[in-house]
């Protein structure tokens, strides 16, 4: 386990932008962390380093946002940018064909409040828990 | 004048409300359009769904199984007209919840294919603006709706600015780039335990509340684009909320004198200026002719008070429909399905993300 502090929410996307230069495709990454932690912050990061044009939104509303991915030497297609928030149980997200995605090796799977979905979390992800530190600092910590 | 008569049905399903309306246009001379609302059936499922929070996807799916043909066939009756009447049907196929919108999208196909009439997918945020053109006839003055238009969509899942050359035309030109505003008045009444839907209750508290309270940022408003930013208000309405229940920890003190009332007011004043702020800014850099509020966050009273007093110091005439036709509700998917082209029903697909650009 690896643990970084960043003090802007500038810094949290460069670390996303770092953590995917390291992405290969398959990986699901659940991330967890209270409101207002960062996480789709990082995950701006993320989408960045792997080459995503388009913005990145909250998916909060819909639960999952799917991106094409545009960059060459790498498996990796599409990022896929799931949001448990609003959700019940772990079967609203295989109603929506979300889980189909996990360990596809074509994708980058992301998932915030994935605490709210562990019966259906595979066995091999990337954890990262982000904890608040005061304004703008955050400690963020990466398990592989 | 029969030949220009034409009635539609529109069907909304995309979230969490169950609706048909039945509209009739009434006239439609190539620069004045304008419909009247037969009948407008809005099923809401927040009861259901306010001990969980928020909306939940099979909860809502299931009730819209339960409630759309009940709902269509009361839109039907309250029209006074059948199946027979009836010259198209409108239905919502995206942007939404997959499971949501699939309720809607099916029943319309199965009854295009049943009664053998004409179906358009309807893009829901187009139909959010194209709520004004009801608006325009509930006034009684058949006055066109000058072009071009600039629209803000605010809703729950979405803040978009949108440019309009003509009716049929949809430009973005901005939008959030984190949180949607509504999503940040459901997640703002959550950090103050109000429960939800947030925007509603945020602004009761907030009109007991000094809007001055507390000083929240007006994020990249100041930017030289026309996007929003709300999650950083967000997280410093937290920070907030966080240091004052600390200094309540400390002291043994009960809660601050409207505590929740002055973060509600001083929150909802920073949304309501950016909001604003950054509206009347692209009507002046895109020289519009009118422009327009929907989505149901603008259903918000000081928001639609704002945009309307600042449209007019600029001279910008300003429609934004009444409260029950901002909020997520069929007459616009009807009029939207009006403007639309009609397609096979076997091509009618929903699409969760679907763009304002696309379709």
């Amino acid at each position: 386990m690896s643990s970084i502090i960043t003090h802007s929410a500038q810094e949290t996307i460069e670390l996303g932008k770092r953590l995917a230069s390291k992405l290969r495709g398959g990986e699901v990454i659940c991330l967890y962390g209270n409101l207002g932690a960062g996480k789709t912050t990082l995950i701006k990061g993320i989408a960045q380093g792997l080459g995503v044009k388009k913005i990145v939104t909250s998916p909060t509303f819909i639960l999952i946002n799917v991106y094409k991915v545009k960059r060459q030497m790498s498996n990796v297609k599409c990022l896929i940018h799931i949001d448990c928030y609003r959700i019940d149980s772990a079967r609203d997200i295989e109603n929506i064909g979300a889980a189909e995605y996990f360990g596809n090796p074509n994708s980058v799977v992301v998932i915030e409040w994935p605490e709210r979905i562990k019966d259906i979390l595979p066995k091999k992800r990337m954890e990262i828990h982000i904890a608040m530190k005061g304004e703008g600092k955050r400690e963020i910590s990466i398990n592989f | 004048m029969e030949k220009y008569k034409k009635i539609i049905l529109g069907i909304e399903s995309s979230c969490d409300e169950t609706s048909a309306a039945v509209v009739r246009v009434k006239c439609q001379m190539s620069n004045v359009k304008c419909f009247e609302i037969l009948s407008n059936i809005v099923l809401s499922q927040i009861d259901i769904h306010k001990k969980y929070g928020g909306v939940v996807p099979e909860v809502a799916a299931r009730s819209h199984i339960k409630n759309i043909l009940p709902v269509i066939q009361g839109a039907l009756d309250e029209a006074c007209v059948s199946q027979k009447d009836i010259d198209a049907i409108a239905v919502t196929n995206g942007p939404g919840l997959i499971t949501s919108l699939m309720v809607g999208a099916e029943t319309a196909k199965t009854l295009a294919y049943l009664w053998q009439k004409p179906i358009v997918a309807v893009n829901h945020l187009k139909a959010h603006i194209y709520a004004a053109w009801l608006q325009e006839a509930k006034s009684y003055k058949l006055k066109a709706i000058s072009f071009p238009v600039l629209a803000l969509v605010v809703s729950g899942g979405h803040t978009e600015l949108v440019f309009m050359k003509n009716e049929k035309s949809f430009k973005k030109i901005g939008q959030t780039l984190d949180d949607a505003a509504g999503e940040v008045f459901d997640k703002v009444a959550k950090i103050l335990d109000l429960g939800y839907p947030g925007g509603p209750i945020i602004s009761k508290y907030a009109e007991s509340g000094n809007p001055q309270a507390f000083a929240f940022p007006r994020p990249i408003m100041d930017s030289k684009d026309f996007n929003f930013s709300f999650s950083g208000l967000k997280t410093s309405v937290l920070y907030k909320v966080q240091e004052i229940k600390r200094q309540e920890q400390k002291k043994f003190q009960v809660s601050s004198f409207k505590f929740q009332e002055n973060i509600a007011a001083s929150f909802q004043q920073s949304v309501v200026d950016v909001l604003v702020y950054k509206t009347i800014k692209a009507t002046q850099q895109y020289k519009v002719k009118t422009l327009i509020m929907g989505g149901g966050v603008a259903a918000n009273k000081l928001l639609r008070q704002t945009m309307k007093s600042e449209a007019e110091k600029n001279g910008v005439p300003c429609i934004i429909p009444e409260i029950r036709l901002c909020t997520d509700n069929a007459a616009p998917i009807a009029v939207a399905g009006y403007f639309g082209k009609p397609i096979p029903w076997q091509k009618i697909d929903v699409d969760p993300g679907l763009d304002i650009s696309e379709n």
